[in-house]
This record gives C-alpha cells, structure tokens and sequence, in this order.
C-alpha cells in the first residue's frame, strides 16, 4: 500500500541520520591493507628491474646510464596502484604506503627517483637468476624497460623482451607537441 | 495611498529575497531525507549569483528567446506584488482581481513555453509539450481554488478572495478544496512526482536546457518565486490569519508558515519517484472535477 | 545429451564437413568444421539445446594463411559448452552469417566485419558497429599486420547511416552525453508524441583497445589488471573469467582455498553492484532517496572492500594460478559483521519500496519482452531472469566454489522491468546466504596461488563463463607464444542485453526509456572494449550541429 511504504519509507531515512563524513575538515586514514602509493627502499632494492617488467601501467622505468649506474624512475601520474611490483620484488623493497592524498600540479611530487649503484656479477658481467614461483612471472632481467626517462615518453616505447631498435629509437625521443 | 505603494514594494522584496532562501530550506530538508548533509541554507542565493556572473550563450536567435526568461520573472513579480500580504491590501491589491492573478500566473507559464520552443531542441520541445500539458490541466484547479475563494467572499476583488478562510469560514466546499489543493501542490511547484516538464534523466531540464547565465538565473528565480506563491496561496486561502494587529508579526506568521508549508512540499518530493506525464494528466482530470464539486458546493452555500 | 553424444550425432549428421571434436575436459566441446557447414552445425546445436553466447573471430594468417571463427554455444541443462570452430582464407574471408537463425549473433558478425575484414553473406544489417565512422576502410585493426597503436588518417564525408525512421516519428538523440547514460553512447529513439515506435544505437564510443593491447603488449599477469579495468563495476568478474580460461587452456588447478577466495570476492562485488542498481534505478524514475539511500547500505561493502583488498573496487586478488591477498580469520569475522548489518538495512530497503505504488507504476508493464522474444535474443542475467528464463552459470556451469554452495536463484515473469527489480532485490539476499556459506567453508590449507613451473602451452583454446552481476560473462582465449593470450575475446553480459533494447522499448513512453535502459543494468564500458586505441566520439553528421552541440555540450575526441 503506498501509504504504508511511505511511511516505512520516512522511517528508515530517520534511523541513519546523517552520513555525510567531515573530510577533509577531519582527517580519514586509509585502512591497514590500504595499496596506496608505492614507496621504494633504496637500501634494499638491488636494482633487478622486475617492477619495471611486471607494472602493467608500463609507469616504472630503468635505465642504465653506464656499466655501474643504473637509475630507476617511478612515474606516480600513471599508476594504478595495483601493488604487482611490490609482490615481484624479491628484496621486498618496495611497500604500498596508505598515502591515498597525492593530487599535485607538480609531477615530481609523485616521482621517485633511485640511483643505484651496480655490482656486476664476476661470472658473466650483469645477470642474476632470481626464483620465483611462476614461470610466467619470471624477472627477465635480460630486456631493460628502456625509456626515455626525461621526457617520460613511455606510452609507445616498451617491450617485454630487449628490442635493439626500439631501445636505439627510444634515444631519439622526443615528447609531443599539444 | 503612500503606505500602499509601500505595500506594494515591501511585498516584492520579502518575496523575491525569501525566495531563495525558502528553496534552500527544501534542499536541506531533501538531503536529511537522503541521509546527506546538503547544501548551506543560502546556497541558493549563490548559485544565482553565481549564474548572474555567466556569459550569456544563444542558441537561438530571436525575441523569444530572449525575453522569455524576463517575462516570466516579471509575471510572477506582479503577482507576489499584488497579493495582500498578512490580510493587508497595498494600493495594487485593490485594483486587480481574480483574473488578473490566473492571467499573470498563465503569462509565467506562456513564457516558459515561449523560451522551450524558441530553443529549438528536441529535449526543450518535449518538455515544452509536457509544461503544456500541465499547465492546462492544473490550472483550471489553481482557477478553481480562487473562484471559489470569491464566491465566499461575494465578489471577485483581490483581497477579498484571497481572505478567504479568514474572512468567510471554513465550509464543506473549503474543506475540500483544501483537500485538492494539498494534493494539486506538488503539481503547482514542479516538484516530484510532478517535476515531468523538466526531468533531468529524461529530457536534461526540458525547457530551460538551452538557457545558461544570467537567462537561466531569472528562470531560476522565477521557479523559486512560483513555488514559494503557491504555497503563500494555500496559507492564505485555507489558513485563518493571524490578527495580532501587528503588520510585521501577522506577515511574519504568515510567512513562517508558507515556510512550512514548503518543507512539507520537500519531504513529500523527496520520498516520491516521478510519475509518467500520461499518468499524470489522468490524476489532474481527477483534480479537476474534485475542485469543480467544491466550486458547485460554495455555490449551494455550503 | 553429454558433449560426446553430440559430438558423434554431428559427425553422423555432417558427416566430412566435420574437420575435428576435441573434449579437452568433461564440461567443454570443440568442433571443427568446414566454412560451408558452420551455419546448419549452429542451428543443430541449437536444435539440440545450445544457448549461443559469442562469435570470436582471430587471426591466423601468419601461421596458416587463414582467418579463424569460432562460435560458442552454452548447454546449460547438460552443465557443458560447445564452441564450433572454422576457418576462411585471409583472401576471401566470406562466411554465411548465422544471424537470421539466431540474432544474438549479429553484433558478433559485425564486430569481426570491422576488426578483421570477414564478410557475412546473409546479415539483415551489416553496418558499422565498433569502428568510428571516419575510421578509414580497409584498415582491420585485429589483424596482426596493424600495430595497436596506429592512428590512421580520418575518413572523409562519411556519417553513421541510422534506421530508417517509422513514419511520422521524430527522432530524439539521447547520447553520447545523456545524464540517464553512465557512458557515451547514442540512442536515436523514434518517437511519435511522447510514444517510442522504434530505436536505433550506435556505440562502442568507449573502445579502449583492450584485447588488441593484452594480444601484443602486455604478459599473462598483467592482463587480470586490465581485465579488471574494463568495467568500474564488475572489475573481479572480468579477472576471474579471464584467469580461469587461461587455467583451463593451460591445464592448472588452482587451490581450493583460492577458489573460495575468488567466489567471496565475486559475490561481495554482486552485492555492490545490485545495490548501485537499486540506486541508479530509482534515480532514473526521479526517485533520488532510493538512490542515496542503497548508495548508503552499498558504501559499508565499499569499506569492506578496502579492507580486504586494499581498494574500493579495483580489487586486485586475481591472478593467474590464484588470488594475491588471504582472508584471515578477522578478515572473515570482519565481512560477517559487514553481511549482518547489509543484510539488515537491504530487508528495511526493500520493504519499504515493494509495496510502494508509486513505484509500481512507473515500473511495472514497462519494458516488456516477451519469454520468447527473450530466448530469441539470448538474453542473460536479471534481464533474462525476469522473464521466466532459468538460467545461471552459477547453477548451470559451476565454477570457482559455487558448486559446494546452495542457493536459490530467483526467476519470475513478469517480463518487465519490476520484474528485474525484484530478481535483483532476491540475489542481494541469495548472494549474502552464500557469502557466509563460503565463510564458513573456507577451506584452511592450499596455496593462494599455485606454482606454474612449466610455460603455458601455445596455441590452446578455451572460454570461461562466469554469473557477472549483470549476467552471464563469457571469455575465449588462445594462449600464445610469448607470455602473453594470443587471443582474448571479453563479451560482457550487456552485449546480448543491449541488442535486445529496441524491442524493449517498442510501445513504452519517451519517459520509460532511462527505466528501461537501465533495467539491463548497462555496462558500456564491459561492452565496447574492442578495437584500437584513439577511436574518436562517433559524431552524427546527419544531425544539425547546433542541435548536438546543444545536446552533447562541446565534447569531442
């Protein structure tokens, strides 16, 4: 009967009162397993690359600069904060913060930065053999991410296994014009 | 004659400045019904301000276009300059009667109509055809309402009708009436489940899409001022006066309870969804025979 | 009838049209047949009980000169699946539509006229269904010769030829931007006063290119992230599917313990998204307190979600070979506390709007379509459901730990949209029966996610069907050679729902079309996911500009 309904109706509006939260006049933190933004520990991270191989926002970029200097850079403007490369890390470096407030004008806010200096391996120069538990996970740590670090010009230029050409035409990369 | 311009004046302003301030009420009284906190009470006032401040974007050329939105703030202006406030005639109220203010409140409509079909839009034209069907189906009941005012009063003069209860009693026909106005009042207001001519998920505002800017603002207050007329209608209808002697008091008691009245109109929108304009029209015919048996009543005396 | 049954009744009936059967597992059949047969084996497994469910078209030129078609076809009464499986050369890529036999398939054919350049000799209306139309021709972006990122000159002079209008009707243009749309897309209802006589759609404005993207750019593992991107509602159903087609091409079993995991997610995202339903419903009939109302209930579920899986909605559990994130023992006694009051505010909920005439009367007889009709269309979901046709995945083709469950599953027919109403409203409290069937089942050992120690093997084929709260999801994949699918077709449960809309409308008001669009429960974005990046909004050229602009404010490309 409508009159009923609306009656019930009135009812179940009174009970919750209002549930309008005050943020942000009162701060709101995110949840324990919250995947915020991801956060590197440099101490720890050996600079294998397996974040830059597995990011499915193609966001986390490495480059080496020379035979010991290897610079990882993460692009936070395209990250999806699924969390893949803290789960691929395999020195845990990487931790999911529960920063959840990153909205800036400015793109180095969420940029982060390693330089890491690398050991080569005594047997063959560079390469290490990492376990992990599927084969379809596996750290290639042969193909590099190349990209163009400085203009960030990443969108086109990947490729899951090293690409000679597209590494050479990723040196020539320029951002494009508006 | 002096203080009767004055009237005049005063009744404009308290209308045209409560207006936005009474539709903001209604927001909130919405929102606490949808669990939110809602807009600040002088939101409205804002946003008008904010409209105000707006270029002026033509889609259409043409007059009608253009002065639609003014015609329409101004009908309604004469009719809230016109109405006595608080029981007191002003110098206009003693000129003018029933017909005038069914006529003003028609222009109003007429203009809406105007603006909807010179924006050639389909969405306008839709919601131009819905208004119409409104507006000839609810304004016999609104014609009604004041007839029957002025049979009780003995004449059609203004003040006299708009008495009403105050004046000549409550009677079976009143009673009614009363009844059917109560139930006429969403329709009256555009709000749900009424608000057909301007549904957002069907037809995105209907006529007032092609209108932004200042244009919109004027539309906007005009709606604002309607709403708040219609409610001022039935308080000063069906309502006995307040008779402290006091102006300022009886307006102000008067004016608290179209507050009311509008919070009322709030909670019932906000807890209905919105009815199809073919179910719609049935409900107004039902409507129009109601207020036509109370007509025939007050006319028997009763 | 089994799959092996049938198998050898279509070998007996077709005799040396028929290439191959394959029975990769007890519940899936594969036929191979020649490009001559395709239609009649359709139409038999039809006959025969099949419920069409996707056409999927790939390439295999390099390989073999050859494009592929496959058609998949579900027996939900047996619990079993079938796909018929053909091939056309590149060079003539003609086949015999299926369509005037069994309509479901029309988008299906058109999809692959654009994306591959196959022809359908005999489709009542070949026209452009997911390329712009200023995309040039003869540029067929699925096949492997078209890099995904190709941005080709526009087409000159050319303009989305709608239906022929019936007489005396005018058109109303609802989209691409319409507040009663989520996504853009664009009806052109024929209207006669405010009586709709006919309805024409052109979508697929939100093309993103995703399966072209995960057949040549990203891995196995990246692919559940984009799956789950595909829809902002049904996120964990796209992920799920996908990674169990993968799991049956390749053979892996997974855990039991992420099977529950897996169906306890699933359900958690049916009951946000039925009450977003509710809500959205009740918004588009003007009712904006049922709206915030549901949205309040749905909100504790959102919490809920974040603290399991560190997001609202973008959930991230699924992957292949299991699920990322445990559910601990707090975690479960936490999503119990969360059912308990859900359970109680959806039940206060629905009492008060079932018996509300107000909302009967915008609801009820509108939208009809008829059980026949229904069937017709292939309808799934809540949509079919309302129409008396019994049908699940759930139920019909268990997966992940449904088949350990117990639940009813709500059918009615009314035929209307009350009617999809209220099978919604009944899965909001069969989908809190199983969560806590599933919590207190939870099985205590078992890896999250299992070990694949050896690569996927190439070149196998398989397809996943999964109940998304809209309906029946259905995945095809072919694994490929360099970690990554090399064929992943995703056909969302709005895909047949969608094409149905037209004959929903038929005869209802103008102000019934949001209602009734929204009875389907839409998901454009599940829907459009096909084809190349950089796709432009589809512009009506035929239109007059002043009245698009009017309508779709000044956003373009």
């Amino acid at each position: 009967m409508w009159l009923t309904s609306k009656i019930k109706q009135v009812l179940m509006v009174i009970k919750p009162g209002v549930v309008t939260l005050k943020y942000p006049f009162e701060p709101r933190p995110a949840p324990e397993a919250f995947r915020g933004a991801p956060r590197w520990d440099h101490t720890r991270c050996i600079g294998c690359g397996g974040c830059a191989n597995h990011c499915p926002a193609r966001t986390i970029m490495t480059r080496d600069i020379c035979q010991e200097i290897r610079i990882l850079l993460y692009d936070g403007a395209r990250c999806t904060y699924c969390g893949r490369c803290a789960d691929i890390c395999p020195e845990k470096a990487i931790a999911m913060t529960r920063d959840y407030e990153l909205a800036t004008p400015s793109r180095e806010d969420i940029t982060a930065t390693l330089e890491l200096f690398m050991l080569t391996c005594q047997r063959c120069g560079r390469c290490y053999d990492m376990e992990t538990r599927n084969v379809i996970d596996k750290l290639d740590l042969r193909g590099y991410r190349y990209d163009d670090l400085e203009a960030r010009t990443v969108l086109r230029r990947t490729s899951d296994r090293l690409d000679p050409a597209l590494l050479e035409a990723t040196e020539r990369t320029s951002r494009p014009t508006e | 004659m002096i203080m009767g311009i004055v009237l005049v004046l005063v009744n404009v302003i308290v209308f045209v400045l409560l207006a936005p301030f009474y539709d903001g009420v209604m927001r909130k009284v919405t929102a606490r019904v949808q669990s939110r906190k809602g807009p600040p009470v002088f939101q409205s006032y804002l946003d008008l301000l904010k409209l105000l401040g707006k270029e002026n974007v033509s889609s259409a050329e043409g007059w009608p276009f253009r002065l639609a939105p003014l015609a329409a703030l101004a009908s309604i202006t004469a009719v809230v300059g016109l109405v006595p406030l608080a029981g007191r005639a002003n110098a206009l109220s003693d000129r003018v009667d029933i017909i005038t203010v069914v006529y003003l409140l028609a222009l109003g409509g007429v203009s809406v109509l105007l603006g909807a079909l010179a924006s050639r839009n389909t969405f306008a034209t839709i919601g131009a055809s819905r208004e119409m069907m409104t507006m000839i189906m609810i304004e016999p009941v609104l014609a009604m309402t004041l007839i029957l005012s002025a049979v009780r009063a003995g004449g059609l003069g203004l003040p006299g009708a708009m008495a009403g209860v105050a004046a000549s009693g409550f009677g079976w026909s009143t009673g009614l009436m009363l009844v059917v106005y109560l139930l006429a009042l969403q329709a009256f207001v555009a709000k749900q489940p009424f608000d057909i001519a301007e549904a957002e998920t069907e037809i995105l505002e209907g006529p007032f899409i092609e209108y932004g800017g200042p244009r919109y603002a004027l539309f906007k207050l005009y709606v604002m001022i309607k709403q708040m007329f219609y409610a001022f209608l039935l308080v000063s209808a069906f309502l006995p006066a307040a008779r402290t002697g006091a102006y300022p008091l009886d307006a102000f008691v008067q004016l608290a309870a179209v507050l009311a009245v509008l919070v009322l109109v709030a909670v019932v929108g906000s807890t209905n969804p919105r009815l199809r304009i073919d179910q719609a029209v049935r409900y107004y015919a039902a409507l129009i025979v109601a207020s036509l048996c109370a007509v025939v009543l007050a006319l028997g005396g009763l | 009838m089994n799959p092996v049954e049938t198998a050898r009744t279509i070998k007996e009936e077709f005799g040396p049209a028929v290439r191959g059967v394959e029975t990769p597992s007890p519940d899936r059949l594969f036929i191979d047949v020649e490009r001559a047969a395709l239609r009649a084996v359709s139409n038999r497994l039809v006959a025969l009980g099949g419920r069409y469910i996707v056409g999927v078209g790939y390439d295999e030129i390099a390989r073999n000169g050859t494009l592929g078609l496959v058609h998949t076809l579900a027996f939900d009464a047996g619990h079993w699946a079938a796909a018929v499986r053909t091939s056309a050369p590149a060079a003539e890529p003609a086949f015999e539509s299926i369509t005037p036999d069994i309509p479901g398939a029309g988008w299906s054919e058109r999809e692959y006229m654009d994306l591959l350049g196959m022809t359908f000799t005999g489709h009542p209306k070949p026209k452009r269904l997911v390329l712009a139309d200023d995309w040039p021709a003869g540029i067929h972006p699925l096949r492997k010769e078209v890099p995904y990122n190709l941005v080709p000159p526009a087409a000159e002079d050319v303009a989305y030829q709608l239906d022929e209008a019936p007489e005396g009707t005018t058109i109303v243009p609802i989209g691409p931007f319409h507040s009663s749309l989520h996504e853009p897309e664009h009806f052109a209802v024929y209207v006669d006063g405010e009586t709709i006589k006919g309805c024409d759609y052109r979508g697929f404005m939100t093309h993103r290119g995703i399966e072209k993207l995960c057949q040549t750019q990203v891995s196995y593992n990246e692919v559940p992230f984009i799956a789950e991107r595909i829809c902002g509602i049904c996120g964990s159903v796209h992920a799920t599917t996908y990674a169990q087609a993968v799991e049956a091409a390749a053979g892996i079993r997974i855990s039991r313990r992420a099977e529950y995991i897996r169906t306890i997610m699933l359900e958690i995202e049916r009951l946000h998204s039925h009450l977003l339903w509710l809500g959205v419903a009740g918004h588009l009939i003007g009712f904006d307190t049922v709206f915030m109302q549901a949205w309040r209930v749905r909100e504790r579920i959102m919490w809920l979600s974040e603290r399991i899986t560190g997001n609202r909605k973008t959930y991230g559990m699924v992957i292949i070979g299991g699920v990322r994130r445990d559910i601990s023992p707090e975690t479960a006694r936490d999503i119990e506390q969360v059912l308990d009051a859900v359970e109680r505010e959806s039940l206060a909920l629905e009492r008060s709007i079932v018996g509300d005439t107000a909302i009967h009367r915008r609801t009820k007889g509108v939208g009809s379509l008829s059980k026949e009709e229904a069937v017709r269309w292939s309808l799934v979901g809540p949509v079919a459901r309302a129409r008396g046709i019994d049908i699940d995945v759930r139920r019909d083709h268990p997966y992940a730990a449904y088949a350990d469950m117990a639940f009813d599953v709500p059918v009615v027919d009314s035929g209307d949209v009350w009617g999809t109403l209220v099978v919604r409203v009944l899965e909001i409290f069969e989908s809190i029966k199983i969560l806590r069937q599933a919590l207190r089942g939870l099985p205590g050992d078992g890896p999250l996610l299992v070990e694949i120690a050896e690569a996927l093997p190439p070149l196998r084929h398989a397809f996943s069907l999964v109940e998304a709260p809209r309906g029946e999801a259905a995945h095809y994949v072919v694994t490929g050679e360099e970690n990554r699918p090399e064929r992943w077709r995703v056909r969302a449960p709005t895909y047949p729902n969608l094409q149905a809309v037209p004959a929903m409308l038929l005869g209802d008001q103008f102000a019934d079309f949001p209602i009734v669009l929204g009875s389907i429960d839409p998901c454009f974005s599940c829907t459009d996911r096909v084809a190349v990046i950089d796709v432009r909004t589809g512009r009506r050229r035929s239109m007059d500009r002043r009245e698009l602009e009017g309508v779709s404010r000044g956003s373009r490309g």
